[in-house]
């Protein structure tokens, strides 16, 4: 099921609202429970199975770890056996099809036959809730966490379904306490509503429509210049308020029914440097990547060439967890490479003597050329568009007609509200949390007119539900 | 924000997403129906059915049916956006998005023939040879669309002198007339009109507001087609005399249609188009088809256009039967010239009897978006 959608917003949600509150606290946990299995079955029904059978290793693997004069090699086999079925799940349903077609791409250039290949459909959200239920096994080895009272607690925590299907990514010891114990409060549902609604506008007034324009330029022939520049600006656009839109409604969605979830975003295209879009742009995967991760590596603690070598593997495995394609892996490469360069600076760019604007705008451009490996389906499309933007593609049969379709007064309108929120300090979260009766009044105007704008809008689900 | 604030800013909140299904329901049970939220409990809930269901209540959502208009019409009054399928050219003119789309955008054309290919070329050789099986030959005429004709009109880009599209249906031209398809390349000659003989004003090649061709140009298209038949000699000339007869007519854009907005159709008044009416010379009357013609003509609303809309006897069938001096048959299929007008054949294939010559009609865009793609399609039992 879709944040914006009909069915979410007018059933879905009222339902578990009113039920929520209606029953007695004891019962909320296992309502949750139910109703998130209902929101993630709607789209594969069969797929809700394989959350539950990541659920209950993980349970059974937690209890192993915390059971009472476990020997150290039991509770290191039970996490082995967490991070394997989860990484297992993820790799076979993820994963499979490319290996094998590049293993095939191989035997092919050795003059074997090619293997078969299954075909396997990605049940939505995978990458998040296995990387979910397997903080939990860490969490109780390193003992930062306690284990789970119930079952039914650790199956809340996998598929709670606000943040179930494109994060942010909430450790288990991040929302543990709040599995027990949580307040709801009117000004924390108050706040939960002012966010929800802010990420539910910047989903369908601003990321949709970006999406459109980013479309018709990414799919053109060979985009004149200014056409390749606006329609990959189009797309940062996009993917970003796409993305934090549904972050912010997942925390908001968290605060109407008592949870606090860690903020995904800090204004990113205010960045200054790579390392610091890594610290404002999908907080929860970095997070979790340095946490689960680059530290277990060694992080920066083994010597300088080690940390190099381990920020690339974070970086290329972060590509990787992206989707299965060697465009995303190259993109996580391109990141790899600029973050390293900028630490065997001193974590300093070559552009830091410019003023605050020019390492914002330099850093933005350096994002922008990583979009375009992120949203080429292939290496020969991401080469064409670079080649677009730099001018060195000639412009060829139709492709001036282009600007008909992306230079509207809609678009060219949207885009400069794109930027002024894109570039502007203030994020949701920030913006509700001193909710005068002036912002409230704005709020639901705002809503109301995206959900006129959501009527006229096709099917539209969220970039990241691809991951 | 004082408490009193925070419990009224959500009690808004909740009064919107409360009030849309209880209002739904409550309409639906006062017109007697049963509601549609009761449906998801009287069927298994698979995949097929969820889909089912959602589209179901988002289709019949009183209030997005309501809303969906007063959206369209505030952002077409404050942005001028006409919603997806519509372009808004220069000087009024409009474009429908998917004509712009087939020429912007890469397409490849199959490099092989497949006799059960799903592409353009292998559809058209393959009728080709089935009709030179029966002994009919085939002639194909691409219709350019009117961002091919008309670019400078779409955007300011397209003014400069040596701004000239070349379109994929170009290539496709070359590959059926290197493969011995009789080809008709209107491409050229409504170029070189716009560029020698400019229309009257307030009159043009293409309609300002609509998809299709004006009233004179259906006239000039039949002419170059009946030169090369003659040309060609492959359908002798008849001895119907026709006259022609000037008319005018009042058309509304095809293209605010789509736009399914009333507020935002009276924006858009009827073009007046003028056009010639072909008549019989020796009754007077109407030109009428007739199924017994040697000449089969095959196409979309291209045809349609004038011919059976209003005015009525004024479009290219017509205007080539004056011009071949005997009456025509046709089938036309709205939209469907890929493949649904060979289907529609193939199911009265009686039709072809006595026939010499087949003209099949598409316009350019269908190479890519055709309905149903370009499908094999037996168009003989045997």
């Amino acid at each position: 099921m879709v944040f914006t959608s009909h069915i979410f917003i007018f059933y879905f949600l009222p339902f578990v609202l009113l039920a929520y509150y209606l029953l007695p606290r004891g019962w909320r946990n296992l309502f949750l429970t139910l109703v998130s299995y209902i929101f993630y079955g709607w789209w594969k029904p069969w797929f809700v199975f394989l959350m539950m059978l990541s659920t209950v290793v993980d349970y059974a693997c937690g209890r192993t770890i915390s059971a009472r004069g476990a020997s150290r090699n039991r509770r290191l086999g039970a996490l082995l056996t967490s991070i394997l079925a989860n990484l297992g799940l993820l790799a076979f349903f993820k994963y499979y099809m490319f290996t094998v077609d590049n293993l095939n791409r191989l035997l092919l250039l050795f003059g074997s036959d090619a293997l078969p290949i299954l075909q396997t459909t990605l049940p939505i959200g995978i990458s998040f809730y296995t990387f979910q239920s397997m903080s939990y096994t860490i969490d109780l080895y390193r003992g930062e966490a306690l284990p789970v009272r119930s079952f039914s607690d650790l199956s809340c925590f996998v598929a709670l379904f606000p943040q179930l299907i494109a994060g942010p990514i909430i450790r288990y010891n991040t929302i543990a306490d709040q599995l027990d114990v949580r307040d709801h409060t009117w000004e924390k549902f108050s706040s939960g509503v002012g966010i929800f609604i802010l990420g539910f506008t910047k989903k369908i007034m601003l990321a949709n429509p970006m999406g459109h324009v980013a479309d018709a330029v990414f799919a053109a022939e060979s985009p004149p210049v200014l056409d390749a520049w606006f329609g990959v600006i189009a797309y940062a656009f996009q993917i970003y308020f796409d993305f934090s839109g549904y972050s912010d409604m997942a925390i908001g969605l968290g605060r109407l029914l008592g949870f606090r979830f860690p903020k995904n975003f800090a204004s990113p295209y205010r960045a200054e440097s790579i390392t610091d879009f890594w610290r404002r742009w999908h907080i929860s995967l970095s997070s979790f990547l340095r946490d689960y991760l680059y530290i277990p590596l060694g992080g920066n603690k083994v010597g300088t060439s080690r940390t190099y070598m381990n920020l690339m593997i974070v970086m290329l495995l972060g590509g990787l967890w992206h989707g299965a394609n060697w465009v995303f892996v190259t993109w996580g490469a391109y990141h790899g490479v600029l973050l390293s360069f900028e630490r065997w600076r001193g974590k300093k760019t070559v552009y830091s003597w410019l003023p605050r604007w020019g390492r914002v705008g330099i850093t933005f451009v350096l994002v922008l050329f990583s979009w375009v490996l992120f949203r080429s389906p292939t290496f020969t499309h991401a080469y064409h568009y670079l080649g677009a933007m730099l001018g060195a593609t000639p412009v060829e049969k139709a492709s001036f007609l282009l600007a008909a379709q992306i230079y509207t007064p809609a678009n060219l309108t949207l885009m400069a509200l794109c930027a002024f929120f894109a570039f502007h300090p203030a994020e949701a979260d920030d913006w509700v949390s001193s909710l005068s009766l002036a912002r409230a009044i704005t709020l639901v105007v705002v809503f109301v007119l995206a959900i006129m704008q959501m009527f006229t809008q096709a099917f539209n689900p969220f970039l990241y539900f691809q991951f | 924000m004082p408490r009193v604030y925070q419990i009224v800013f959500t009690g808004c909140f909740l009064t919107l997403i409360f009030a849309v299904p209880l209002t739904q329901v409550g309409i639906e049970i006062y017109e007697g129906q049963r509601p549609q939220v009761s449906e998801l409990f009287l069927h298994l809930p698979t995949e097929a059915n969820l889909r089912g269901f959602e589209s179901e209540v988002e289709d019949s959502s009183w209030f997005a049916q309501f809303l969906r208009l007063w959206m369209q019409y505030l952002r077409f009054e404050l942005l001028w956006d006409l919603g997806e399928k519509v372009l808004l050219g220069r000087d009024g003119w409009l474009f429908y998005r998917p004509d712009v789309q087939y020429l912007v955008e890469p397409y490849r054309l199959s490099e092989t023939h497949h006799a059960a290919g799903d592409d353009p070329f292998s559809a058209i050789t393959t009728f080709r040879d089935q009709l030179s099986r029966r002994g009919i030959r085939l002639m194909i005429v691409p219709i350019p669309g009117k961002a091919s004709i008309y670019p400078d009109k779409l955007t300011r880009r397209a003014a400069a002198p040596d701004r000239s599209i070349s379109s994929h249906t170009l290539e496709l031209i070359s590959r059926l007339k290197k493969a011995g398809v009789e080809v008709i390349d209107l491409f050229e000659p409504f170029r070189r009109l716009r560029e020698k003989q400019p229309m009257p004003s307030g009159q043009a090649y293409y309609l300002r507001q609509d998809t299709h061709w004006s009233g004179m140009t259906v006239s000039i298209a039949a002419g170059v087609v009946a030169q090369r038949i003659h040309n060609l000699g492959w359908v002798d000339r008849g001895s119907t005399q026709y006259d022609l007869k000037l008319v005018s007519v009042r058309r509304r854009s095809d293209i605010i249609r789509m736009v399914t907005v009333p507020g935002i159709e009276r924006h858009f008044p009827a073009e007046e188009v003028r056009c010639y009416q072909v008549v019989h010379r020796a009754s007077g009357k109407l030109y009428k088809d007739d199924p017994r013609s040697p000449v089969l003509v095959l196409g979309d609303s291209f045809l349609r256009i004038y011919q059976t809309d209003e005015p009525g006897s004024a479009g290219f069938i017509a205007h080539l039967a004056r011009m071949l001096k005997h009456p025509l048959a046709s089938i036309v299929n709205d939209g469907g010239a890929s493949t649904l007008v060979r289907q529609e054949l193939s199911r009265k294939v009686d039709v072809l009897r006595g026939k010499k010559l087949v003209i099949w009609e598409f316009v350019e865009r269908d190479i890519r978006f055709g309905v149903q793609g370009w499908k094999y399609v037996p168009v003989f039992a045997d």
